[in-house]
């Protein structure tokens, strides 16, 4: 159930307003021009143009609608003029009706319920954005929290320039994202025949990649490591070895040999996987050693190595393109790459689990004390071990170790190994 | 809120005409009563850093920061900032506000307040406050720095301004202000800190040449009703000097002493 504000507590949105993500109105009964009206929405109006056809339009996060009943049906989209004051106060322009039933909705996946037609739907996710925000704080508020609580006369710090706050909070952010907070970015990508995908654009590092089956189930593919790489550097030489440049001085680069070989290796020759449907091919695979030299590998396998006896394929990183590279057989596949970011990418992302609040105030008081001058080291200790002991607690916090999760899995450990 | 200038000059010539030891005139006591008043103002100042560092008692009335504040609070104001993106070659900037939010036009450069009207309609600048930027409804702090650091900031990604936590450079009674898509009018608003109005004994001459005082033309101290002895001892160790008086001084000095000592332990 939804909790009805006003209230003192820090949720400041009704059900609708959360829900369905949107706030109703009423006009004057004077039908006079320029109306104002003051939404509380926790996400803020955003308004590139009024008018549908402007090439701005599609920056809006939110529609209105007017009604004369506000009966199912009777619901136009509101295309005239109008303005946004301070993302909250939408000002109507010109003459809504006499005591005009008025909406502002917000973005939403399903449109809303207020268009009369396909056209006016309000398509977007801004509504979906704030679902589950509570669990959040902004970055921003972490920052005005701390010097609020941490910064003043009488308190450990006197005194601190906001941009060093600012500075130790994003930095404790993206080191949190790292490896505290939960990884919760992913791509769902399909393999193209080029076999190279580029990396997202907030990309930090990569957490798994699998490949996805009929059933969604993630079989999870593997980096390449020793089996092959993506050269940083591939000059073309001439014939005694020498890269060559181009009329301007510069080394002609071409396309990597080893790259190209890679995309149209057949991997079972790597992993010695039989594929009894192509027979005249992997006769070979079969018959080869785990590189490809012919040896003679039937009934031989039990000594290979597991990280290349496996049938999911192989990625590697493309560090000079920036791109991720995968093996032949996962052209046209669907593929999911988790990764982590560094939490400062976008507005979405500047936002810090509650369950690492603590963890990360005491990140930011702890780099404060332990740059400044003339600190008693004993204090620069205590706060070292007190950021040690809140991020230990944050870790624990979000690995979210249920009892019950436990037990279950630990049902299995009767179970006989056959 | 104020003290009225008659009641002091009336102690002050009270105590100087004791023992016959001297008078000063309304024009001499204009002058050192204003130099007083500017004198105690410009100390809450240092006080408060002081204080500062002190811990303080959380009880009514005894707590010295709260109390130096409520002094200075009588002289707070502020102002919007006016955006000039025109004046070459320094633009784009935000000038100083040039009317604060109680009427009065606000002089700057050691310009005095004009009188009449007493009290005066202009006050001047005095000190720099806080700075805010109205984003998203919400007052922002803006955040002083020097040009060293004004730059750093910017060349770092983590550092640099934002709407959200935007920066200001304090120069040649102007703010540039970062990032520069800050410029509707009416967002910046600047907390200052106004001076004292100068004091002024106002009188007519009666019949016999003597002076009557005109409350009309008088401008009373600003200072808080709290400072009327610390004033008049003040004012005092000034007029020993006027009417050269050495025991005047002594006596005004030990005075004043004391109690900035009871003050400040």
């Amino acid at each position: 159930m939804a909790i009805q504000p006003p209230s003192d507590g820090l949720i400041t949105e009704n059900a609708q307003q959360y829900f369905q993500g949107s706030q109703g109105f009423r006009g004057d009964a004077g039908n006079n021009t320029g109306q104002s009206f003051t939404t509380t929405f926790d996400t803020d109006l955003y308004l590139g143009d009024w008018n549908p056809t402007g090439v701005d339009y599609g920056l809006n996060n939110f529609k209105i609608y007017t009604s004369p009943t506000a009966i199912p049906g009777t619901w136009s989209e509101w295309v005239t003029a109008f303005t946004v004051t301070n993302g909250k106060t939408v000002t109507l322009t010109a003459a809504p009706g006499a005591n005009q039933y008025i909406v502002v909705q917000l973005n939403i996946l399903t449109g809303g319920k207020y268009a009369s037609t396909e056209a006016e739907k309000a398509y977007g996710q801004a509504t979906e954005n704030n679902y589950g925000s509570y669990q959040y704080t902004k970055l921003n508020d972490v920052i005005n929290n701390f010097l609020v609580a941490y910064v003043g006369a009488g308190k450990l710090i006197p005194s601190v320039k906001r941009t060093d706050v600012i500075f130790h909070a994003k930095r404790a952010m993206q080191e949190f994202s790292y490896d505290t907070l939960k990884s919760i970015k992913s791509a769902e990508l399909s393999i193209p025949s080029s076999l190279t995908l580029v990396l997202p654009q907030d990309y930090v590092n990569y957490v798994k990649c699998s490949w996805v089956d009929r059933l969604g189930v993630l079989h999870p593919i593997y980096p390449a490591n020793n089996l092959t790489m993506s050269p940083y550097y591939t000059q073309a030489q001439d014939s005694a070895g020498i890269p060559t440049q181009d009329s301007y001085g510069n080394d002609i680069e071409t396309e990597s040999k080893t790259q190209d070989r890679w995309h149209t290796a057949n991997t079972n020759w790597i992993n010695g996987f039989f594929n009894s449907n192509d027979f005249t091919n992997d006769m070979w695979a079969y018959n080869a050693d785990m590189f490809g030299f012919w040896g003679g590998r039937l009934g031989q396998q039990y000594g290979i190595d597991p990280q290349y006896h496996q049938v999911n394929g192989w990625f590697n990183l493309n560090e000079r393109e920036g791109k991720i590279s995968f093996s032949s057989d996962l052209a046209n596949k669907l593929i999911i790459l988790e990764y982590v970011s560094d939490g400062l990418a976008s507005d979405l992302d500047t936002k810090v689990p509650k369950l690492a609040e603590e963890a990360m105030y005491s990140y930011i008081i702890h780099a404060v004390i332990s740059t400044r001058i003339n600190q008693p080291e004993y204090v620069v200790q205590r706060l070292r071990r007190e950021k040690s002991a809140k991020l230990r607690n944050a870790k624990i916090r979000l690995s979210n170790i249920k009892l019950d999760e436990i037990v279950q899995v630990m049902r299995g450990k009767s179970k006989w190994i056959k | 809120m104020a003290i009225n200038v008659n009641q002091v000059y009336s102690t002050v010539l009270t105590i100087l005409n004791k023992e016959q030891r001297g008078y000063i005139t309304p024009d001499e006591f204009n002058k050192i009563s204003t130099q007083s008043q500017l004198e105690i103002f410009e100390q809450y100042f240092e006080d408060l850093n002081q204080q500062l560092r002190v811990p303080q008692a959380d009880v009514d009335y005894s707590d010295r920061i709260e109390n130096i504040d409520e002094r200075i609070a009588i002289f707070k104001t502020f102002g919007n900032a006016t955006y000039d993106n025109t004046t070459t070659p320094t633009n784009p900037f935000w000038n100083l506000p040039a009317i604060d939010s109680y009427g009065n036009t606000i002089l700057y450069s050691g310009v005095e307040p004009t009188n009449p009207p007493f009290p005066s309609t202009t006050v001047s600048f005095y000190r720099l406050g806080t700075i805010t930027y109205n984003y998203l409804g919400i007052p922002t702090e803006i955040q002083r720095l020097q040009r060293s650091d004004y730059y750093q900031i910017q060349k770092s990604p983590l550092t640099k301004a934002t709407n959200s936590f935007p920066n200001y450079l304090y120069e040649n009674n102007k703010l540039y202000i970062s990032p520069s898509t800050i410029v509707s009018a009416g967002d910046i608003t600047v907390d200052f800190v106004r001076k004292p109005r100068n004091v002024v004994w106002g009188y007519s001459l009666g019949q016999v040449g003597q002076y009557i005082y005109d409350p009309a033309t008088s401008q009373n101290f600003e200072l808080s009703e709290s400072e009327q002895t610390a004033l008049i001892i003040k004012i005092l160790l000034y007029a020993g000097v006027v009417i050269k008086d050495p025991q005047l001084i002594q006596v005004a000095a030990a005075e004043e002493q004391a109690t900035e000592i009871n003050q400040k332990s």
